[in-house]
């Protein structure tokens, strides 16, 4: 019963401050989950702006250069870019 | 000459012998009616001595666009060579990066509005400098400078330039959470297009991780904020970022049944307009059959679901079942959603990919697996093809020299 309140009173904040805020942005910066990312590099490969590369075997996505235009999302066998 | 050469080679001698040397092999091909042989060769080695290692690994692929169609068939070398030196508690670690695009050249379209332009390779030397101060403090700093290969239809090489600087430090508090401060720069400059983007960007980051509770739990969590200073493509401010992460790992049956749970929630600071980001949840859950084989056989189910502006959603289904000695059956189930910028195909894209497949393990030296496998996909229509694929992985173990 106390794990639970603990927990309900964890959520509770986090619940009324998504409801709080705007929805994402059309363009919303990239994530790529490294614990699913395998250093593939396809989606380095595929990527018509040259903005993302693989540096220590995860890749990493340049906010400056990207253009939200998703193919390496596509492109990405594990699913890891989202 | 000869009296350098002797003196050269006795030096080195007492370095050699004491030293180790590892190699791995990476081998993957396959094959459908749309692209001949896809592949990719990933051949390794790492030299360690005591206080250093010198890692050398070199990766070829020739890749298709992933099914997309119209499919682009391109090949792509990289070598990367690590050099990484102890002294006391501190690490040098200079690094090489090169690639080279071979065949059919990627087009990069470039900012400024500058066209486009043929990627042709990069190099990127970098140094990194670790250590590890009093009070489970650790640092480091590193520096990359890529040059990339960009040149136009008239040949014009862009002098296209990419400089990384990072700098942290994590301290391993007393109460168990580490703390980490960070930053990062990155400035781009070519001058024949007039390009010259920079950013900068600070990251604060607390995680915590807490095993032996009630339950067989394994909790890690972790907050964190980065702080952005440049612009985007529109040459909007990059919104700051934070973001909440929570793992929780199960063990329902000891050794048997395992279960993984990851969320993630990421909020922007958009000017002044608080925006949610992305929300994410992945659950994974691995069955480990009981039969005491040689090899084990395991099924796993994942799900993951993404939700952004965008959203991208899989469920997978992936079993190996062992059969005899080192053989195994496989079966890969993937049904997964993304956007899709296929013309008339979108705006989301529906696949599907599944197979049966054999494994054979000798040891944990060599493992050859084949598979067949057909993708029905939603394009304009839905698109069914078949596909080949076939691997091989080869560690030999560690040799003493």
């Amino acid at each position: 019963m106390k794990r639970s309140a603990r927990l309900l009173a964890l959520l509770v904040p986090l619940v009324l401050l998504a409801a709080a805020c705007d929805g994402p942005a059309d363009n919303t910066q990239l994530v790529v989950n490294t614990d699913d990312c395998t250093g593939c590099a396809r989606c380095a490969e595929v990527c018509p702006y040259g903005a993302v590369e693989v540096v220590d075997g995860d890749a990493v996505i340049d906010p400056a250069l990207c253009h939200f235009c998703l193919r390496c999302v596509e492109a990405c066998p594990e699913g890891a870019i989202h | 000459m000869r009296r350098m050469m002797v003196i050269i080679v006795l030096a080195a001698a007492p370095v050699c012998l004491s030293a180790t040397l590892d190699g791995w092999m990476d081998y993957e091909t396959g094959g459908d009616s749309l692209a001949p042989l896809p592949g990719r060769l990933v051949l390794g080695g790492m030299l360690e001595g005591e206080g250093w290692t010198l890692v050398l690994e070199e990766r070829y692929s020739h890749r298709d666009s992933t099914g997309i169609t119209p499919r682009v068939l391109g090949s792509h070398a990289a070598t990367d060579v690590d050099l990484a030196l102890e002294a006391g508690p501190v690490t040098v670690n200079p690094d090489l990066c090169w690639t080279l695009d071979l065949g059919v050249k990627p087009v990069i379209i470039l900012p400024e509005a500058a066209g486009e332009a043929d990627r042709r390779g990069s190099i990127r030397p970098g140094l990194t400098l670790a250590g590890t101060l009093p009070g489970s403090v650790e640092v480091f700093a590193r520096g990359r400078w890529t040059d990339r290969n960009l040149e136009t239809e008239n040949g014009d090489d862009l002098e296209w330039t990419e400089t990384d600087l990072e700098a942290g430090a994590t301290w391993r508090t007393p109460l168990g959470p580490s703390l980490t401060v960070g930053g990062t720069g990155r400035s781009i400059r070519s001058d024949p297009i007039g390009c010259d983007e920079s950013w900068n960007r600070i990251d604060l980051g607390l995680e915590a991780e807490k095993e032996g509770l009630p339950l067989d739990l394994q909790v890690q969590g972790r907050i964190g904020c980065s702080f952005y200073d440049g612009t985007d493509y529109t040459d909007r401010e990059i919104a700051d970022r934070l973001s909440g992460r929570l793992r929780i790992v199960r063990m329902i049956v000891p050794d048997y049944f395992l279960a993984d749970a990851t969320f993630e929630t990421l909020f922007d600071i958009d000017g002044d307009c608080f925006r949610t980001a992305c929300s994410s949840g992945e659950v994974r859950m691995i069955y480990r059959l009981p039969a005491r084989t040689a090899v084990p056989s395991t099924v796993s189910l994942t799900g993951k679901l993404a939700v952004s502006s965008i959203r991208t959603s899989w469920l997978g289904l992936a079993a190996s079942v062992n059969v005899w000695r080192g053989l195994s059956v496989t079966a890969d189930a993937v049904l997964r959603e993304t956007p899709t910028d296929v013309q008339m195909a979108g705006p989301m894209r529906r696949r599907l990919v599944f197979g049966p497949g054999l494994e054979y393990r000798f040891g944990e030296k060599v493992r050859l697996w084949g598979l067949v496998e057909q993708e029905r996909t939603e394009l304009q229509e839905v698109e069914v093809w078949w596909r080949m694929r076939a691997g091989l992985e080869l560690y030999p173990g560690t040799l003493g020299l």
